[in-house]
């Protein structure tokens, strides 16, 4: 048993050194940046994962070419717009704001301008205050009376 | 009046949803445009499929009108567009290929056997067509890379100066040549 704990942990601690080894880099910030860019770059042949995540040919080609420009000491945006440059800005999880994704900043905001000032007006109107004058309580007194005289006859 | 508005709303939100899912059947999310068109092909210098210390660049490539093709033997769509693209040749379309090799990797494949990719694409060729005018052997996919390619078969129209004029994604048939490639063609080569 002890034995067999012994060696389950040795394989545990192998694959964690595995994962670290597998790219090398000068410093822990070049590290940092190519794991965020990994992330933040999306795959063009299966599309809705990063190229961290996939498997495919192109995802591991991209991966190798940030790793040479991130080692180049390119910065995170030079990055991102070398690749959007080459794949168009399918490439990048975060869309620029263009006249074409406007729509999807500006929708939202809309709808819930929209919605406060629909539940606004309704509160408006509800709450406008009505006038009773002495000539409306004459009048409701006559009505009472003569609804009276109809129920008895 | 206002409650009649009120009662077309919802009617306007069907509408509107439905133009959008209907868009949305014809759309092609594996259709990604190269963010290269109207730029020039970018500087390479790769090596000639079938012979050796002949080289190919960028430069040697201005002049002509051309198609750029990338495919590979392990692609089935490419094989299929063969038949087509030699055709295209036949009616004096230059067609250039850029041989995309799928997944080389020294580890799990040993070392790199040329002749026996050699011996492929001829016997491919020989079967199914030969649209090509030559092949450039983009062993690192480096070029691809570069033009923003993400799979095979995908091409690229070229004119004269080297500009990107068009890129398409997927196999070229002749419903795709006339909708796509054809008015361009007819302006570049009147």
């Amino acid at each position: 048993m002890r034995l067999f704990l012994l060696t389950l942990s040795l394989f545990i601690s192998l694959a964690a050194f595995a994962q670290q080894d597998r790219y090398q880099f000068d410093s822990n910030e070049q590290a940092i940046r190519f794991e965020e860019l990994t992330k933040e770059l999306r795959c063009p042949k299966c599309q809705n994962q990063n190229i961290a995540d996939s498997d495919a040919v192109v995802a591991k080609d991209l991966r190798d070419r940030v790793l040479a420009l991130v080692k180049d000491g390119k910065s995170k945006d030079e990055v991102i717009d070398y690749m959007i440059d080459r794949y168009g800005y399918f490439v990048h999880y975060d869309p620029p704001v263009t006249p074409a994704t406007l729509i999807l900043w500006v929708l939202p905001v809309l709808i819930v301008i929209i919605g406060f000032g629909f539940i606004v007006i309704r509160q408006r109107k509800a709450s406008v205050k009505q006038t009773w004058s002495d000539a409306d309580e004459v009048m409701l007194n006559k009505l009472i009376k003569q609804n009276k005289r109809q129920e008895q006859s | 009046m206002n409650r009649k508005l009120m009662a077309i709303v919802p009617l306007l939100i069907f509408i509107f949803i439905c133009v959008f899912l209907y868009q949305g059947l014809f759309a092609n999310p594996r259709e990604i445009q190269t963010g290269r068109i109207g730029q020039t092909v970018p500087t390479f210098n790769l090596p000639d499929l079938m012979q050796d210390n002949k080289r190919w660049t960028d430069e040697q490539l201005k002049g002509d009108v051309y198609l750029l093709n990338v495919w590979g033997t392990w692609c089935p769509t490419c094989l299929a567009e063969l038949d087509y693209l030699t055709k295209l040749r036949e009616q004096g379309i230059k067609i250039i290929g850029l041989y995309y090799v799928q997944s080389y990797d020294a580890d799990f494949d040993g070392p790199f056997d040329m002749q026996a990719l050699r011996d492929d694409v001829s016997n491919m060729l020989a079967r199914a067509g030969d649209p090509y005018q030559f092949n450039i052997l983009d062993l690192e996919r480096s070029l691809a890379l570069d033009l923003g390619v993400s799979g095979a078969p995908e091409t690229f129209l070229v004119d004269k100066n080297g500009t990107i004029l068009l890129h398409h994604t997927g196999d070229i048939n002749p419903r795709v040549w006339r909708a796509k490639f054809a008015p361009l063609m007819q302006e570049l080569q009147p």
